[in-house]
C-alpha cells in the first residue's frame, strides 16, 4: 500500500515546467526546459534577443502550445485548464497594445469585468493605480493617443488590478519613466511578501539584480543558468563581477570590443 | 516622378494585403498563383458569361438578334458610368481605411518619396482588389461576347473607357481623402463627445454622396417595362447630362455608336485632361494638408462610476456584457467601419425607385409593394448580420492577445459575438421595417410574414457568419487595413449565407408566388395557394432556421475552441 501525502497548497510550487520544448518549424524556441519556481519568488528572465524568453512566458500562459513536456501553474495544468490559469495570472505582453479605440478607463473597466471584479473594488483599484502611475486626467483619452509608456502603464494596471497570484511580465519597464518604474519594482517586491510570484523578462540587468530573488539566463531556448547572484558568480567563476559580465560570459558574447572595431573600420 | 518608386510602393502595399498562414512565415516565397489566382478566376467567369451570351445570340432568330444587339449597345455604353459608381464606392472605402492609420506608423511618410509619387501610388493601390476583379470580369465578358455579336471595336473601346473610368473614380476619391480627413479632424476638435457620432455620419454621407446624386438623377429618367431598362436609362441619361464631366467616359462610347468620330476623340481627350487635372489637385491637397493626423477623441471630464449595464440585467454575465460593450464602442469609433451602414442605406434609398419614377400601373405598384417592401426590410438587416458576424472576431485586430490571455472561454466568445450581431441586425430590421411599412403600406399578414422571415434569417445568418468569422479571422489590424476575414473564408461566408438564407426562405416562396399570381401578375400564373399556407410556410422556415442555427452554433463553438487552443498560429 502506498501513501501519497498531499502537499499543502502554500508549499506547492507556483510554477513547474518539465522538459518543455517548442519549435517553430526549424527554430527551437524552447529546448527541453525544466524549471520550478516557488510561491513568492521573483524570477528575472534574461537572455539575448531570440533566446526564447517571450515564447517561454507565452507557453506558461497557454498562448503557445508546447510540442512536448508538461506545465503546471499553481494547481492547474496547461493547456488543459487555461481559463482557470488565466484567472490567476496577470500578463503584460512585450509589444502588443490594448484596444486602441477604447479610452484608458474604458479598457480598465472592461478588464475588471473580464476578471469578474466587484464593482466597488474595481473602481477603487483603478483609481488608485491611475493616481500612482500619474495617469490621472488622461484616463478619458483614447488609448491610440497615448505615448508608448502610457500604453504600457495601462497594460500593467490591467495585469495587476485583479490581484493575480502569478505575474508574467514581458519587458514591462522598458518604456516607463524612472518614478513609475520604481513604483512597479517596489510593488512587485511588496507583493512577493504576500506570496505573489513574478517572472520578469528583461534586458535591464540593473532591474534583475535589484529586484529578483533568482535570475534565469536563457540562450537558444535552453536554461543556461538559474540561481541567486552569488550562485551565478560561482557558476561563471567570476567571484567579483557584476551581472553584465556574467551574462556576457555565459552567453558567449565577450568579444564585444572586437566586433565594434570591425564595424567602425 | 520616379515611376519605379511608384511601382515599388504599389507592390509593397499589395504585399501588405496578403494573408499568409503562419506555417509559411519563414522562408516565405510568393506563389504567383496565389497573387493572380483570384483575378484569373474572375476572367474565366467573365469569358464563360460572354461565351454563353454569345452562343445565345448565335442561336437566336433575326428579330431577337436585333433586340439583343440594341440591348448590347446600351449595356456597353452605360458600363463606364456604372464602373465609375462602384469605383468611387470601393476606392472611398479603401481610402477611408487609411484615414485612421497614424502617419507616424507608415514608412511611406519617412522614406524619401515625393508627394506626386505618393499620390499616384495611393490612386493605383486602392484599385487593387475588388474594383480590379469586377473590372476584369466585365471586360472579359464583353470582349468574349463581342466576338459572337460582332461589336469588337465597340467592346475594345468600352474596355478602354472602363479603365479610364476607374482611374477617374480613384483620382477623385484621392482628392477627397485629405479633405475628408480634415473635416473629420475639425469635427473632432469642436464636437467633444458628440464627435463620435458626427464623425460616423460624415463618413457615411461622403461614401453615399456619389450614390445618392447618381441615384436621384437616374431615377428621374427611370422607365419601367424594358428588361434592360437600367442600361437604357443610364445610356439615355448620360446623353442628357453630357456636360457633367463624370459621364464623359460613357460619352466616348455614346458618340462612337452614333458615328461621331470627332466626339469620341474629344471626349476621350477631355477625360484624360480631367484625370490629369484632378490628379494635380489631389497632389496639391496632399502636399498642402497631407501630413495630418486625425486627432483622437477625448472623452475626459466625467468621473468614473462603474455601473451594471442593461445587458447584465438581461441575464448576460459580466464578461459577456463587457465584450459586447467593447465591440459596440469599437464599431462606432472606427471611421472606416462606416461601410457597415452604407449598404443598408443604399438599399433603403433604392426602395424609393417606384416613387421617383412617376406614374405607373396598379400592377407594377403591387409588384413594387411586395418586392420592394421585402427587399427594404430583409436586405439591410441581413447585411448587418453577415457583415458584423463575419468581421467582429477579426476586428479585434492585434489586440486579440487580450482575449487569449484572459480567462475567457470559447462559449463566452461565441455567445457575445452572436448576440451582439443579432442585436445590431434587429435594430436595422426595426428601422427599415418601419420605413418600409410607411412607404408601401402592405397588408398586416404580409408584414408579419416578412418580419418573421427576417428574424429567422438574422438568427441563421448571424450564427453562420460568426462561425466562419472565427474560423477565418484575420487579426492583422495594421497597414493597409484590417481585412478582418481571410480571403478563402470570406468567399465561403458569402456562399454559405446565400445557401442557408435561401434554405430558410424557401418554404415561404410559394406563398409569395401565390400572392403575386392571385393578383394577376403577368409573369406568374395564378397559383392556387390556400390562405393558411403562410402559417405553414413560416413554421417550416422556423424549423429550418432552428436546425441550421444549432448546427452552426456548434461549429462556431468548435472553431472558437480551436482558435483559443493555438493562438500562436495567428
Ligand atoms: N510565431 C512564431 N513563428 C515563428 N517563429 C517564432 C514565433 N515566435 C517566436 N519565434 C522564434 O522563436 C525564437 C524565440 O523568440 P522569443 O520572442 O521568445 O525571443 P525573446 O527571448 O523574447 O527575444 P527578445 O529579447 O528579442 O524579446 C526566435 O528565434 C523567434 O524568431
Ligand atoms: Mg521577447
Amino acid at each position: 500500500m502506498q501513501y501519497t501525502t498531499k502537499t499543502i497548497s502554500s508549499q506547492a510550487p507556483a510554477l513547474q515546467l518539465k522538459s518543455v520544448s517548442k519549435k517553430f518549424n526549424d527554430i527551437t524556441a524552447i529546448d527541453n526546459l525544466t524549471l520550478e519556481i516557488k510561491k513568492g519568488e521573483i524570477i528575472g528572465l534574461l537572455g539575448p534577443n531570440g533566446a526564447g524568453k517571450s515564447t517561454l512566458i507565452k507557453t506558461i500562459l497557454g498562448l503557445v502550445k508546447p510540442d512536448s513536456g508538461s506545465i503546471k501553474v499553481l494547481e492547474f495544468s496547461v493547456p488543459q485548464d487555461t481559463v482557470l490559469v488565466k484567472q490567476h495570472v496577470g500578463y503584460v505582453p512585450e509589444h502588443s497594445s490594448a484596444y486602441e479605440f477604447l479610452t484608458g478607463i474604458e479598457f480598465l473597466d472592461f478588464a475588471g469585468d473580464i476578471f469578474q471584479m466587484e464593482q466597488e473594488e474595481k473602481k477603487k483599484r483603478i483609481n488608485e493605480f491611475l493616481k500612482a502611475l500619474n495617469l490621472e486626467g488622461r484616463e478619458g483619452d483614447m488609448i491610440s493617443s497615448y505615448s508608448g509608456g502610457m500604453k504600457k502603464k495601462i497594460l500593467i494596471i490591467s495585469a495587476l488590478m485583479h490581484k493575480p497570484e502569478l505575474l508574467l511580465l514581458d519587458e514591462p519597464l522598458n518604456t516607463l519613466d524612472p518614478k513609475s518604474a520604481r513604483i512597479i519594482k517596489n510593488l512587485i517586491q511588496q507583493l512577493s511578501q504576500q506570496n505573489v510570484t513574478t517572472i520578469i523578462a528583461t534586458h535591464i540587468l540593473e532591474i534583475a539584480e535589484a529586484v529578483c530573488s533568482r535570475i534565469a539566463i536563457m540562450y537558444e531556448g535552453k536554461l543556461l543558468a538559474l540561481g541567486t547572484m552569488d550562485e551565478l558568480r560561482q557558476q561563471a567563476k567570476m567571484p567579483n563581477s557584476g551581472l553584465e559580465d556574467i551574462f556576457l560570459k555565459l552567453t558567449g558574447t565577450e568579444d564585444v570590443q572586437l566586433l565594434v572595431e570591425e564595424l567602425t573600420k | 516622378m520616379n515611376w519605379k518608386t511608384v511601382y515599388l510602393i504599389v507592390n509593397a502595399n499589395r504585399k501588405a494585403y496578403r494573408t499568409i498562414p503562419s506555417a509559411k512565415l519563414r522562408r516565405y516565397y510568393e506563389n504567383k498563383l496565389t497573387v493572380y489566382g483570384e483575378y484569373i478566376l474572375f476572367c474565366v467567369i467573365g469569358i464563360l458569361i460572354g461565351y454563353l451570351v454569345g452562343n445565345f445570340y448565335s442561336a437566336s432568330n433575326a428579330t431577337l438578334q436585333t433586340t439583343i444587339l440594341d440591348g448590347a449597345t446600351y449595356v456597353f455604353v452605360s458600363i463606364p458610368t456604372i464602373a465609375l459608381l462602384y469605383g468611387v464606392i470601393f476606392t472611398l472605402i479603401n481610402k477611408a481605411q487609411q484615414i485612421g492609420i497614424k502617419i507616424s506608423a507608415q514608412p511611406i511618410y519617412w522614406f524619401p518619396i515625393s508627394w506626386q509619387e505618393h499620390t499616384l501610388a495611393s490612386i493605383i493601390t486602392s484599385l487593387i482588389g475588388a474594383p480590379l476583379a469586377i473590372t476584369l470580369l466585365i471586360s472579359s465578358a464583353i470582349l468574349t461576347a463581342s466576338v459572337f455579336v460582332g461589336l469588337i471595336p465597340l467592346a475594345l473601346l468600352t474596355v478602354l473607357a472602363l479603365a479610364v473610368s476607374l482611374l477617374l473614380s480613384s483620382v477623385t476619391t484621392e482628392a477627397l481623402k485629405i479633405l475628408q480627413t480634415r473635416l473629420l479632424g475639425a469635427v473632432t476638435k469642436v464636437a467633444g463627445r458628440g464627435a463620435i457620432y458626427l464623425r460616423l455620419a460624415i463618413m457615411i454621407s461622403t461614401m453615399l454622396a456619389f450614390y445618392i446624386i447618381y441615384f436621384v438623377i437616374y431615377s428621374l429618367v427611370y422607365n419601367h417595362g424594358s428588361p434592360i431598362f437600367l442600361f437604357e436609362t443610364i445610356a439615355n441619361g448620360q446623353k442628357m447630362l453630357w456636360f457633367i464631366p463624370y459621364v464623359w467616359p460613357g460619352m466616348i462610347l455614346s458618340t462612337f455608336t452614333n458615328n461621331l468620330g470627332i466626339g469620341t476623340v474629344s471626349f476621350f481627350l477631355a477625360t484624360l485632361v480631367l484625370i490629369a487635372g484632378i490628379f494635380f489637385i489631389a497632389t496639391y491637397t496632399n502636399t498642402r494638408f497631407g501630413l495630418y493626423e486625425l486627432p483622437t477623441i477625448r472623452l475626459s471630464g466625467r468621473t468614473y462610476t462603474p455601473k451594471i449595464s442593461l445587458l447584465e440585467k438581461m441575464g448576460f454575465s459580466s464578461i459577456e456584457a463587457a465584450l459586447m460593450k467593447k465591440d459596440y464602442k469599437t464599431i462606432i469609433r472606427r471611421p472606416e467601419l462606416g461601410v457597415l451602414f452604407v449598404f443598408p442605406i443604399m438599399i433603403l434609398v433604392s426602395g424609393f425607385i417606384p416613387f421617383l419614377s412617376g406614374a405607373q400601373s396598379d400592377q407594377s405598384m403591387l409588384l413594387d409593394t411586395i418586392m420592394f417592401f421585402a427587399m427594404i426590410t430583409l436586405f439591410p438587416s441581413m447585411w448587418v448580420a453577415g457583415f458584423l458576424g463575419s468581421m467582429l472576431t477579426g476586428l479585434e485586430g492585434s489586440s486579440v492577445w487580450y482575449l487569449f490571455s484572459s480567462p475567457i472561454s470559447a462559449k463566452v466568445i461565441v455567445k457575445s459575438k452572436f448576440f451582439f450581431t443579432v442585436f445590431c441586425s434587429l435594430v436595422a430590421l426595426l428601422l427599415c421595417g418601419v420605413i418600409g411599412s410607411v412607404i408601401f403600406r402592405p397588408t398586416l399578414l404580409y408584414v408579419a410574414v416578412v418580419l418573421f422571415e427576417a428574424i429567422f434569417l438574422i438568427v441563421t445568418i448571424s450564427t453562420v457568419s460568426v462561425a466562419i468569422g472565427i474560423k477565418g479571422a484575420d487579426f492583422r489590424g495594421n497597414f493597409p487595413y484590417n481585412r478582418a476575414i481571410k480571403r478563402k473564408e470570406s468567399w465561403l461566408h458569402v456562399l454559405m449565407c446565400i445557401a442557408t438564407g435561401l434554405g430558410v426562405v424557401a418554404p415561404i416562396v410559394p406563398y409569395v408566388l401565390g400572392l403575386l399570381g392571385s393578383n394577376g401578375m403577368a409573369l406568374f400564373p395564378a397559383i392556387l395557394i390556400p390562405g393558411y399556407y403562410a402559417y405553414f410556410g413560416l413554421f417550416m422556415s422556423g424549423i429550418i432556421a432552428t436546425i441550421t442555427t444549432y448546427i452552426f452554433y456548434k461549429i462556431a463553438l468548435d472553431n472558437a475552441e480551436q482558435m483559443l487552443a493555438k493562438p500562436e498560429t495567428i
